[in-house]
């Protein structure tokens, strides 16, 4: 796969370029439609009626008034970075503590709780969400966003230990040594050493946290049983009529939940790819 | 926190002030009793977490797959335990055989061929690409991914939509359909494709990503060999692609078959999926409607369980992949 000589253009390699730009162009259509789709829809001044017009003949920004003054859909979103920011704060507490242990210290049982970690993420949420909405109903929590967030911990810590490990065991043991050495306590080289070495990981754990508690459904849809409490995924739903959709509002609305998720996932994708491959989970 | 050196024996001591060796011994196994603690104080919290939110639930499910659990043992707090009852109701159900396993087991085998076949087919695309284009390709890749689940399956729901929607109109424009007649959502082959198409394509990104990691690792060298002896495009791939990329191919398929076996999102919010129509359920539906439906939580409870069982077995095979290819 030797790079093409730009300065001849042979009819072989003007073959392959085609190839290519046929094939980029297939990509980008098929990947990017939904996205467009999407968004090109919330726009349009005749979304209730849409036809096949691939670009909206009259651009308006109605839809995201309905959505956010009317129907109340800023609470939703409120209620979602609530319980995001819940979970992304304490399980990246928890998880750093986590993965020091299993990167740094050789421990008995140490293979046993990273097999132990990949087999939690592997657990369906179908399965948990029985005993957890019993649970929760005979504790008086099950409208509550606070519950909800703890909850989701179970998806999140798992899969950030496994992010997590990978950072602290990247951050040079000599560069603690050095500091061990120069007399630092434990805590303190751990809150002024490692952790501002581990901070970018961090952040894209907590980025990774954030998306998977935002997008979470099943266990929103169970739990949450009145209006003012719904996150944004369950939130959607009141859009729909009993036979009718309104979809101007319904992209809407998705849109304002998917342009975080874009933002935020784009920015940190590239520290994840490795860790991915080692087996965490879908994003 | 030297840890792993301090208690293999080789202390960091090149810097360390002189005088401090004469109290060292004691000093040194009160640290190393320490040491022993500290990454199980550490771990505490993350384990008491994960007892409380998956072990004790996972037991509860197992416990609660073993009653005749409805609104009644849940309003007066009593059990009442019927054995392998829901188990055999589960099995000895013709509804299992001709529904739940081949829309379970379908959607999965279908997904996973498409999504791990395209996913390679497109990072061996972005593999020959220029820099610039391998780069937009690879944003819109990102984007894809990034879209959630349920915003992304509203996107289908609206393209399929049989008033309104984009495939409706289009076709009905064409004069293949006639609009409003058809809704692709009733029918159990209609309904899948769509399931299909939409999580095939939030799920190709990881696999082209991953695989596209795994063959810049693979050596030039090995396919110029191949070509100077005579190799084709194709038998370079199984030659030297294929077996180089084994152990990634190895997790992109189980992670993907993972998923795919457990589908929910997707199916519920697309029209019928959500509890209506018996017709498209899989497992994971069929565990959900069970319990917070027909409020029959211990049959729901043993859906579950069988549903675990299986991506269980399928993680074993997942883990014993890693352990061979040594990445723990």
């Amino acid at each position: 796969m030797s790079r093409p000589d730009a300065t001849r253009l042979t009819p072989r390699k003007l073959a392959t370029a085609i190839a290519q730009g046929v094939g980029v162009i297939v990509c980008v259509v098929f990947f990017l439609f939904p996205a467009y789709w999407m968004i090109s829809t919330s726009v349009d001044a005749d979304a209730a009626t849409r036809g096949a017009e691939l670009i909206p003949s009259e651009f308006t920004l109605a839809h995201f008034h309905t959505v956010l003054g009317r129907a109340g859909f800023g609470r939703y979103l409120l209620n979602s970075a609530l319980v995001a920011v819940v979970t992304v704060v304490i399980s990246s507490l928890i998880a750093l503590l986590a993965a020091v242990a299993v990167a740094r210290f050789k421990f008995r049982g140490r293979t046993a709780i990273l097999v132990m970690v990949l087999i939690a993420q592997m657990i369906p949420q179908e399965a948990l969400v029985i005993p957890l909405f019993l649970q929760a109903r005979s504790l008086g929590m099950l409208n509550s966003l606070l519950g909800l967030s703890i909850v989701y911990l179970a998806f999140s810590l798992p899969f950030a230990v496994w992010m997590l490990r990978g950072f602290v065991a990247a951050v040079p043991v000599e560069v603690e040594e050095a500091a061990y050495v120069d007399g630092a306590s434990w805590g303190r080289m751990f809150w002024s050493i490692l952790f501002p070495l581990v901070a970018p990981g961090l952040v894209a754990t907590s980025v990774f946290s954030f998306i998977t508690a935002w997008n979470e459904f099943i266990f929103a849809l169970t739990f949450l049983q009145n209006d003012s409490k719904y996150t944004v995924a369950i939130g959607l739903q009141r859009f729909f009529g009993q036979n009718t959709a309104d979809w101007g509002p319904i992209m809407a609305a998705s849109t304002l939940i998917t342009i975080p998720v874009i933002i935020f996932f784009v920015a940190v994708q590239r520290n994840m790819v490795s860790g991915l491959s080692a087996g965490a989970v879908k994003g | 926190m030297a840890s792993p050196h301090t208690e293999q024996g080789t202390p960091a001591t090149p810097g360390a002030p002189a005088g401090v060796p004469a109290s060292r011994g004691r000093r040194f196994s009160s640290r190393r009793a320490a040491l022993r603690r500290r990454p199980w104080l550490l771990l505490a919290p993350m384990l008491i977490v994960l007892a409380i939110l998956l072990v004790w639930p996972l037991g509860r499910v197992i416990w609660l797959s073993f009653q005749n659990y409805g609104l009644r043992e849940l309003n007066r707090g009593t059990t009442n335990f019927v054995g392998f009852d829901n188990y055999a109701a589960i099995f000895g159900d013709e509804y299992l055989y001709s529904v739940v396993l081949p829309n379970t087991i379908g959607l999965a085998v279908a997904c996973v061929v498409l999504t791990v076949g395209l996913g390679t087919l497109v990072a061996l695309f972005l593999k020959g690409l220029p820099t610039f284009w391998r780069y937009v390709v690879s944003t819109a890749l990102m984007i894809a991914w990034a879209v959630p689940a349920v915003t992304g399956t509203y996107v289908w729901v609206f393209v399929f939509d049989p008033s309104n929607g984009l495939a409706t109109n289009l076709l009905g424009s064409l004069g293949v359909i006639e609009p409003g007649t058809v809704n692709w959502f009733l029918e159990r082959w209609s309904f899948y494709s769509i399931v299909t198409l939409n999580v095939v394509q939030h799920s190709i990104p990881f696999v082209a990503v991953t695989v596209l990691a795994g063959l810049l690792t693979v050596p030039d060298d090995l396919y110029e060999a191949a070509k100077i002896d005579g190799a084709g495009a194709w038998q370079r791939f199984w030659n030297v692609t294929a077996p180089n990329l084994r152990p990634v191919f190895a997790v992109v398929t189980i992670l993907s078959t993972i998923w795919d076996f457990k589908v929910f999102t997707q199916m519920w919010l697309m029209p019928g999926g959500g509890g209506t129509n018996p017709q498209v359920f899989n497992l994971s539906v069929w565990a959900y409607v069970q319990s917070f439906a027909q409020s029959e939580y211990g049959m729901g409870s043993a859906i579950a369980v069988v549903l675990t069982l299986v991506l269980m077995a399928i993680t074993l095979v997942y883990l014993r992949t890693l352990f061979k290819e040594d990445e723990l």
